[in-house]
């Protein structure tokens, strides 16, 4: 699953640990989310979406080749 | 989704985790200079209480692990969860192996006993969480 949150968060200038902070997460987890190494839980993934203000499929887009969400 | 990973708590935690390991540590080194033959500790009933003096310190240690990973954030409850699923194999292999060996030829209980295999279980817990992080790294 791809995900825009490197972007949206330099948008607004906020390291990772700030991002962290606001999520209420480790900073660890959002560098994984944002590498796209660890796809985030539906609860973590609507938080974001609505920190951001965005709607969810605007910050993750699943991948074109099969749709679903890799393990 | 539990929110205790601001740096203050992880603080609070990692000391509260060394005190928590320290007794246990304590707990197990008092229980086995205690039982050492040569110490010929009398009554019998003493020695099974020094035999079972690690028993609290380990319930503690066993509650402090499990508050902890409460408190940890998704990823990090992941994690924990992969070195488990690689510990929890790689300890039922060698005791098997063990047993089997035992079967095959004479293991001396003086190196393969059961106070001696235990060591490996923390190995194998720290080798899983190395091969899990370096998945999310």
């Amino acid at each position: 699953m791809k995900n825009r949150l490197r972007v949206l968060r330099a948008e607004r200038d906020w390291t990772q640990a700030d991002l962290a902070e606001r999520l209420e997460v480790s900073r660890q987890t959002v560098n994984a989310v944002e590498t796209e190494k660890y796809e985030p839980s539906l609860s973590l993934a609507f938080k974001i979406a609505q920190l951001f203000g965005r709607p969810i499929e605007d910050i993750f887009q699943a991948n074109e080749n099969n749709g679903t969400a890799k393990a | 989704m539990q929110t205790e990973t601001t740096p203050k708590t992880e603080r609070r935690w990692m000391y509260a985790g060394y005190a928590v390991t320290i007794l246990w540590g304590i707990s197990l080194v008092v229980a086995r200079l205690a039982l050492d033959k040569e110490l010929q500790l009398e009554p019998t009933w003493l020695r099974v209480a020094a035999a079972l003096l690690p028993v609290l310190p380990t319930a503690v240690f066993l509650w402090f692990v499990v508050s902890a990973v409460r408190g940890l954030d998704e990823l990090h409850r992941r994690v924990h969860l992969e070195a488990l699923a690689i510990a929890y194999p790689l300890a039922i292999l060698l005791l098997v192996t063990l047993g089997f060996l035992q079967l095959a030829i004479d293991l001396s209980p003086e190196n393969w006993s059961y106070r001696h295999v235990w060591a490996y279980l923390p190995i194998f817990y720290c080798l899983g969480l190395v091969i899990a992080w370096r998945r999310y790294r």
